[in-house]
């Protein structure tokens, strides 16, 4: 498996794991207070620290494995595959971004407006990384 | 996802008529990971206009012995 491959497994894993800790802890506040919990920077906070702990160790790893991979530059077919998953990965985030606008012109609600763009960050990111690894394995 | 490319290649034959050169070999040799290579093999990525005379100056062969069109 290549390196930019492995690379995109372990950032997946980070993002599903940071999201599901993020919007669990949100839906455990909002149950306990009745209502849709405030945006609030603790979690915002550990939710970077989950992600940038898990993308360090799990690079350093596959690093330690394959050094030589892992010093490589990126070659053509590499490029490829990036700038099509970030195309794909944009428009993906513009349409999420677009529809929690307009929705937010309806309820008035900047609480879920913050929610559903950093949701549509996430989104777009996680699939950004699913391209990547699904153009890795077939044609393009 | 995306067809696969209609070309095809003897890069594996050539690779193999060539002292049995390793894919990671080859790749050193055009700048390219030996991933990429193994996906040209197997028809499933068509190299850029760069490395495809890389790949025939590798071999001594010119391009056309290296690639074709598939019509089909």
């Amino acid at each position: 498996m290549p390196f930019q491959e492995k690379s995109a497994w372990i950032m997946t894993l980070a993002l599903l794991l940071g999201g599901a800790f993020y919007f669990m802890t949100v839906i455990s506040m909002s149950s306990a207070m009745g209502r849709l919990a405030s945006p609030n920077i603790p979690v915002v906070v550990v939710y970077t620290i989950i992600l940038v702990l898990i993308s360090i160790l799990g690079h350093t790893l596959i690093a330690l494995f394959s050094p030589k991979e892992a010093n490589a530059r990126i070659d053509e077919r590499e490029k490829l595959i990036f700038v099509r998953a970030s195309s794909i990965s944009s428009y993906v985030f513009g349409f999420c971004v677009i529809t929690a606008l307009g929705y937010y012109l309806i309820s008035n609600d900047g609480d879920f407006l913050f929610y559903s763009v950093f949701a549509s960050l996430m989104l777009a990111q996680l699939i950004e990384y699913v391209v990547r690894i699904a153009l890795y394995r077939t044609s393009i | 996802m995306a067809r696969k490319p209609p070309i095809s290649n003897n890069v594996r034959e050539l690779r193999e008529a060539c002292g049995s050169m390793t894919q990671a070999e080859l790749g050193d040799a055009i700048g390219v990971t030996r991933q990429t290579v193994i996906a040209i093999e197997q028809g499933r990525y068509s190299p850029s206009l760069e490395s495809a005379f890389r790949i025939a100056r590798e071999f001594g062969v010119g391009l056309d012995d290296v690639f074709s069109w598939d019509e089909d």
